[in-house]
């Protein structure tokens, strides 16, 4: 059982007793009520508390001893009416100051106790006694204080608290949960009160606050419409211009081949006037050759890596199964250039015969489906590894979008999309 | 806690209380034993401390009861002295008395002196009952109580002490005071006369103190008034016999009792047997007594002849005459020892016989001082210097 006392009551009855010439009792008006406290932890699934809080809110003090009770300590239940009137049902205990004496019930102050808790019909009547100890030279005063729950056989004593009364430089101020039970507050409230409070009794400041907020609360919905549509149209704007730019380097490409082809043409045509028997050996249809060399599939997406800001050369993209089965691209006639490791070589007409035939047996599948170019010897090992490096990239999906695409790539289609929310 | 002389404490407290206090402090005989008064202390006063002069209105009171001491707070208010007081029984937190069995507390009249002192007997009455109730906590204890209780010599004075019940072990002590009804109305005066206080009531009580609740450890105790026990021979009046272990109250009271009785008839009938010699004495001798005591009958001086030799006979009369013998002391007129002293003789043991009367006794002693003065006047010559 907790009980506590605000300030201003226990300093009233504090002046009311000590300003009386003998011993000065009275009732304590208050409220009981109970709290319970469910905690939750690891260790047990729940367990709650019940306390007992009793709060004084105020006193009534008698005039005079003996004011409800006679010499044998029998209580008049008629003058303990009118001494309380109509705070009958307040009433949570009683009080009594006594001084240089010991902090122990009396006699007859138990006998009364006894007597007020069936009257009052209040089980756990609380009895605060006050004892006010002088030193013989009048030097030294003390005020003590008990509260005492005599009802109860055992832990009659509880300790009675005084919010705010203590160093509040380390401690929070309490605000009490005791009301105002003045009548001079209410009035003035009353009769203010309009220019604060609205018919409900709400602050009126706390209802134009929530307008406010409401307002503001309609307006992010709708800004977050827009920012939705404008989202979904950025989206397909982006998606139009990668499209395009895929488009664009596939031409790069194909444009870049032909020179290419073109200059190993013409470097060919130089050789095979020194070296018939090479040529021989490895020759096969014009056609062939062409399929042999061809180029690695094409399908460059722009997409890169959201992390990196530099572009690629050749930009990682998911390579198709297709280009795994792909022959190595052959080096004709050159005997300056080594031939890749794999194998394919000029010395070696055995082997390249087995590797033509293989090639030869994709390279009618594939003649259809791409338009080839010959390689060149230098180019093979890039393309070896081109193709070793493609087929190792992480494939990304077209489908991320990045934001942050730099805008410089093409200009007037990024301006439009990128940091598009008006 | 110096308690305070009755003056102090009338002095200091509130006038409009003062008489109240004064029967208290002056006839205060509660319980018992009344030989010890009924102490105050503690003298406080209720109202502010600006308050001047004397405004004490509260203080302790130490009762004694049962061979305790009960401190009780007493609460008065000097503004309302018409009021009765407040009571704060002291480490007896349970006793709480019922308020319609204090008549004197119903009926409290301010103008009664006598008001504090009869409330304070009440309420030591339903103490009693109060301590009597603890006592169920032991039936053995209670057998004991319910057997004194149905005595009338004992049933009415009696205290009871249930002592504190030590909670860890569950011992359980207790203290039964009585007052054990011996007569000692027939006490020759003079020998109760000796005291200096007021001596009060002659009475006897006998403590006994049962440590545990099975009775095995059981400390009798006896108390006597100062003049009885001076009376009695001292001390050593006081011998008892131990408690019978397995025996009761019921069977050692009396006993102790007739021991008691015993001893007091003992004493009345030494005097009158005192009396009786020395009036032999007297009657034999006649002329020849020098002086005695005629208040206690304990002396008797002779002064005889024989054969031109006088000498002195002093006789010393013993408490518990006849069963003792008399002391005789011959002492010479005419010799003296180097120590200045006048020559003498202690006879202790010669022919006596508690059974003879004092006629008979005188004329033995007569009889032996003729037998023995020749001894002895040889041995004055012989040892003493004229």
């Amino acid at each position: 059982m907790a009980a506590s006392i605000s300030g201003y009551t226990f300093s009233s009855v504090c002046y009311h007793s000590a300003n009386s010439n003998s011993d000065h009792e009275g009732f304590l008006l208050g409220e009981v009520r109970q709290e319970e406290t469910l905690s939750i932890s690891d260790s047990q699934i729940s367990s709650s508390e019940f306390l007992h809080i009793v709060e004084v809110h105020n006193h009534e003090p008698c005039a005079q001893l003996f004011s409800f009770y006679d010499y044998a300590g029998k209580v008049n239940e008629e003058n303990l009416n009118r001494i309380l009137k109509d705070r009958r049902k307040n009433v949570i205990g009683w009080y009594r100051f006594r001084r240089n004496t010991q902090q122990q019930m009396s006699f007859r102050e138990q006998v009364i106790h006894k007597q007020l808790t069936n009257i009052l019909g209040i089980p756990d009547l609380v009895f605060l006694l006050f004892s006010f100890i002088s030193t013989a030279n009048s030097s030294t005063h003390a005020l003590e204080y008990v509260l005492f729950r005599p009802n109860r056989r055992y832990n009659q004593r509880i300790s009675l608290s005084i919010p705010n009364l203590g160093n509040t430089s380390q401690q929070e101020y309490k605000v009490s949960s005791v009301p105002n039970t003045s009548k001079n507050y209410a009035s003035v409230i009353k009769e203010h009160g309009a220019e604060f409070f609205d018919k409900d009794g709400v602050i009126k400041d706390i209802r134009a606050i929530f307008q406010v907020y409401s307002a503001l609360q309609d307006k992010v919905q709708a800004v977050c419409a827009e920012v939705d549509q404008s989202e979904r149209v950025k989206e397909k704007i982006q998606e139009e211009v990668k499209k395009l730019k895929e488009e664009i380097s596939l031409r790069k490409r194909i444009t870049a081949a032909e020179e290419r082809r073109h200059q190993e043409s013409l470097n060919t045509e130089n050789h095979s006037l020194q070296d018939d028997s090479a040529l021989s050996d490895s020759s096969s249809p014009p056609s062939l050759t062409r399929v042999l060399l061809q180029s690695p599939p094409l399908e460059v997406s722009l997409d890169w890596p959201p992390n990196s800001t530099a572009l690629p050369l050749y930009p990682a993209a998911p390579a198709p199964p297709s280009a795994i089965l792909l022959p190595r691209p052959q080096a004709v006639g050159s005997p300056g250039h080594p031939s890749p490791s794999l194998g394919l070589g000029n010395g070696d007409g055995s082997s390249s015969d087995s590797l033509n035939r293989q090639a030869i047996g994709q390279e009618d599948q594939l003649e259809e489906e791409e338009e080839e170019e010959e390689d060149e010897d230098e180019d093979s090992s890039e393309y070896e590894n081109l193709v070793s490096e493609r087929l190792q990239s992480p494939s990304l999906t077209d489908t991320a979008v990045s934001l942050g695409r730099p805008a410089a790539l093409w200009p007037d289609g990024d301006t439009h999309s990128s940091g598009g929310s008006s | 806690m110096n308690s305070l002389s009755p003056e102090v404490a009338l002095s200091r407290i509130s006038p409009e209380l003062r008489p109240l206090l004064c029967s208290v402090v002056r006839n205060g005989r509660v319980g018992l034993d009344s030989t010890n008064c009924l102490r105050i202390t503690d003298l406080k006063t209720g109202c502010t401390s600006l308050t001047p002069g004397p405004c004490c209105d509260r203080f302790k009171l130490h009762i004694p009861y049962a061979g305790e001491t009960l401190k009780w707070d007493i609460i008065f208010n000097a503004r309302d002295p018409e009021l009765p007081p407040d009571f704060i029984f002291g480490e007896d937190a349970e006793f709480l008395p019922e308020p319609s069995e204090l008549p004197h507390l119903v009926a409290w009249d301010a103008g009664d002196p006598d008001c504090l002192l009869q409330l304070v007997k009440e309420l030591l009455q339903q103490y009693h009952q109060y301590q009597c109730q603890r006592l169920r906590d032991s039936s053995r204890l209670l057998f004991e109580y319910d057997s004194l209780l149905e005595d009338p010599n004992y049933g009415r004075s009696m205290e009871i002490y249930a002592g504190r019940k030590n909670s860890w072990t569950g011992e359980f002590s207790a203290r039964f005071l009585l007052k054990l009804p011996v007569d000692f109305s027939n006490i020759p005066i003079y020998l109760l006369k000796d005291t200096a206080l007021d001596p009060g009531e002659d009475v006897a009580l006998l403590s006994v103190s049962f440590e545990d609740a099975e009775a095995t450890q059981v400390f009798p105790k006896l108390f006597l008034s100062p003049s009885i026990e001076h009376a009695l021979g001292g001390p050593s009046a006081l011998h008892i016999p131990a408690f019978p272990s397995g025996g009761c109250l019921i069977d050692y009271v009396p006993q102790v009792c007739q021991l008691l009785t015993n001893k007091v008839q003992y004493v009345i009938q030494g005097y009158h047997k005192r009396r009786e010699y020395i009036a032999a004495f007297l009657s034999h001798f006649g002329m020849g007594v020098v002086e005695y005591d005629a208040v206690g009958f304990t002396k008797l001086t002779l002064l005889l002849m024989w054969k031109d030799f006088c000498f002195l006979v002093h006789v010393d009369l013993p408490l518990y005459f006849p069963r003792d013998q008399p002391t005789l002391t011959f002492q010479s007129i005419y010799h003296f020892t180097s120590s200045g002293q006048l020559y003498s003789q202690v006879q202790k043991s010669y022919p006596y016989s508690p059974r003879w009367d004092g006629n008979e006794m005188a004329k033995r002693a007569k009889a032996y001082f003729k037998s023995f003065i020749p001894q002895f006047q040889e041995g004055a010559f012989a040892n003493g210097k004229l």
